[in-house]
């Protein structure tokens, strides 16, 4: 038995390899680095040898460089050396969800076409915890009151809320700082139509909650979609439930502005009206979850993506519409020459942006 | 029916609730914040405990994950001279309720064992099986204090069961966790003082925190040494670059001491808080009955809540 210390990975630090270059995936630290297919190369060749075993493969001249490597990774603290790697498990990289559903998506039109309150109800029941509210029109501050009054009276398990609304005078930053502090459920306000591009903190104590103002117009669910690094979650559970389910639609449902009930509001199938059906029903129809399970190990170019296991998805913008398995529409990223470009002036997907009408 | 007891902002004992809503067991949360209607009648057929208006019986499941049933209308009470008294006397009727319900119930986890968790007797135990432990003195004398420095130096200093939580009108204090005890420390020290922990500082490698209900441990490593914010006790939080952490295995025969440190101290759940030295030794530091799970459970992705839920269940 050699006494040398044996060079490991961290167990929650992962290395996804891409096309061209990889990521080391920091799941406890939520951070993304990049690195070069050679360092990718070294650690799958050589985790678990000592710094002499792995010396030994590489000629002298080579050594400054694989020193610096592995300076890197323990430096980083993304490796360490040990003489008992068998203290050290891998990752458990299960996953499973108590609830049925974890995310919901409602979107309304200005003039209440349907019963908000209605769906809300039927969401706790569910167990669904996280909501976005996408409002497409211009709203009055007190809807939002309504809407939260109505989830603190029942202690509905919704436990947190990202809504999206066009601006107006009555959703001052003084204003949402002050909501903010009073309604513990709300994570995040988007604001469209603003005057500026901003991003605000309202609270101290925590940094995850966000008021977002842009000064893009947003009128129906197809502005959704869009794949940007600022959207990538490294944390251990979206890294195993992606390995497994769809990093959108897995446990999502959505009420789109007519009341429909589907899996994503830009989607065209429907499973009955909130009118006449429940969720539960919805939920329980053939076809609601047939996207649940397709992995980016299964999708056109991001399964040779660095990102594919960070990277959420979207199927209901596809560069092949005719595609179930085609790459998101909007993404912007190449993962052969590792550039990000803006997704809608690539002329290939021109005739996409158009089917979609987008 | 399973039931907890717990406190009502507790996230693990939310998760394990959302787990037993899934696996479609009956759960009752009891919160410690509330004031529960319980009774508790003795008589020649039967004792039974009624608490909420419901009785429990012999057969459910009762997890006391944190605080303890609270049985004091408090806001009414709060201000007057007798609340002191009504607590200790309340404090003999939850220990009762606790003595009966281990007598016939599956039970888990203690109100009792949280509040009588004697470091000292602990220590003595987990030697009793076998486990490492650091040298330890706890003394009221400068004289006995300072030789204990010179044969064990460096020495670090914690607190004996309570962490330091006083206010008085001008002053808030509170415990810094676990510190060195420096020579200059020592020479400002009058010959007498209030008992003091202290332990030699021992090197370590790794910190460990096991998680331990009924037989099953989950064990994670924390990588603390490297950072010196972090290097007596990873409780003093790095917030801007946490400790590395990742899930940990013990040696068999490890395994075996501390399960059988856990069935002497009869306790049936507890964390664990042990340190591996640079010679690969396990040294016992601490147990806490009721100790934090939430943290272990998400950085090693061992679903800790979901394992309780089922453990909860009802007998197949
Ligand atoms: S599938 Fe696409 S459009 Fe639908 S919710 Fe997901 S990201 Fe948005
Ligand atoms: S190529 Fe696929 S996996 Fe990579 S960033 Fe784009 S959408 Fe995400």
């Amino acid at each position: 038995m050699s006494t040398a210390p044996i060079f490991n990975m961290h167990s929650n630090c992962i290395i996804v390899k891409g096309a061209n270059r990889s990521t080391i995936c920091d799941l406890q630290r939520n951070e993304v680095k990049l690195i070069p297919n050679d360092l990718q190369n070294l650690i799958e060749q050589y985790e678990g040898k000592t710094n002499e075993e792995i010396k030994a493969q590489y000629n002298e001249s080579d050594y400054e460089v694989v020193d610096e490597y592995l300076n890197f990774l323990v430096e980083h603290e993304y490796a360490f050396f040990t003489n008992t790697p068998e203290f050290y498990p891998k990752l458990n990289i299960e996953w499973f969800e108590a609830s049925k559903i974890t995310n919901a998506i409602i979107d309304i039109n200005s003039d209440l076409e349907y019963d908000v309150i209605k769906v809300l109800s039927q969401l706790d029941d569910l167990n669904c915890k996280h909501v976005q509210i996408r409002f497409f029109n211009v709203i009055k501050f007190s809807i939002i009151i309504k809407l939260l009054d109505y989830l603190n009276e029942t202690e509905s398990i919704v436990s947190s809320i990202n809504f999206v609304v066009s601006f107006t005078k009555e959703f001052s930053v003084i204003k949402l700082v002050e909501l903010f502090r009073e309604q513990p459920r709300i994570s995040s306000f988007l604001i469209y139509n603003h005057t500026k591009e901003d991003v605000i903190i309202p609270l101290k104590e925590n940094h995850t909650k966000y008021i977002k103002c842009v000064t893009k117009n947003i009128k129906s669910a197809s502005h959704c979609g869009v794949i940007s690094q600022e959207y990538f979650v490294p944390n251990i559970k979206a890294y195993t439930e992606s390995l497994q389910h769809n990093s959108c639609l897995n446990r999502k449902i959505s009420i789109d502005t007519q009341g429909n009930i589907k899996n994503c509001p830009s989607m065209s199938e429907s499973y009955g009206n909130i009118e006449n059906t429940t969720l539960e029903e919805a939920l329980h129809q053939k076809d609601f979850k047939k996207y649940w399970n397709i992995t980016k190990d299964q999708i056109e170019i991001c399964k040779d993506c660095e990102f594919r296991y960070i990277c959420t998805d979207c199927r209901a913008y596809r560069e092949n519409p005719e595609d179930n398995y085609s790459k998101p529409l909007k993404c912007g990223y190449d993962p052969y020459t590792n550039e990000w470009s803006d997704w809608s002036k690539n002329p290939l997907k021109q005739k996409a942006i158009e089917w979609y009408n987008l | 029916m399973a039931i907890i007891i717990s406190e009502n902002r507790d996230t693990t004992t939310n998760k394990v609730i959302d787990w037993c809503l899934k696996n479609n067991t009956d759960v009752r949360r009891i919160n410690s914040n509330l004031c529960a209607r319980l009774s508790f009648e003795i008589s020649d057929e039967d004792d039974s405990v009624c608490i909420n208006k419901q009785k429990i019986s012999a057969n459910e499941k009762i997890w006391n994950r944190r605080g303890k049933i609270n049985t004091l209308p408090k806001e009414e009470l709060l201000k007057t001279p007798f609340y002191n008294y009504l607590k200790r006397e309340e404090d003999s009727l939850v220990k009762s309720v606790e003595f009966h319900f281990k007598s016939r119930n599956s039970y888990t986890g203690s109100y009792i064992k949280e509040v009588e968790n004697y470091k000292i007797a602990h220590l003595v135990s987990a030697k009793k099986v076998g486990l490492k432990i650091p040298r330890t003195i706890v003394t009221n004398y400068k004289e006995e204090l300072v030789n204990f420095y010179q044969k064990n130096k460096p020495i670090i200093s914690k607190d004996l069961r309570y962490s330091v939580n006083i206010s008085d009108e001008n002053t808030k204090y509170t415990s810094i966790g676990t510190f060195e005890v420096t020579e200059t420390m020592l020479d400002h020290l009058d010959t007498y003082f209030a008992p003091c922990y202290v332990q030699e500082l021992i090197a370590k490698k790794v910190e460990i925190r096991v998680f331990i209900f009924k037989k099953k441990m989950f064990s994670m490593a924390i990588f603390s040494q490297n950072d010196t914010q972090t290097k007596i006790d990873y409780r003093n939080y790095n917030i801007e670059k946490p400790n590395r952490v990742s899930p940990f295995k013990f040696p068999e025969n490890v395994e075996k001491q501390l399960l059988k440190f856990m069935n002497i101290s009869n306790l049936d759940t507890g964390s664990i808080d042990l340190i591996l030295t640079k010679k690969n030794e396990f040294v016992f530091l601490e147990v806490n009955p009721q100790g934090q799970i939430d943290w272990l459970s998400k950085y090693c992705n061992y679903y800790i809540e979901k394992y309780i839920a089922e453990e909860l269940a009802y007998e197949k």
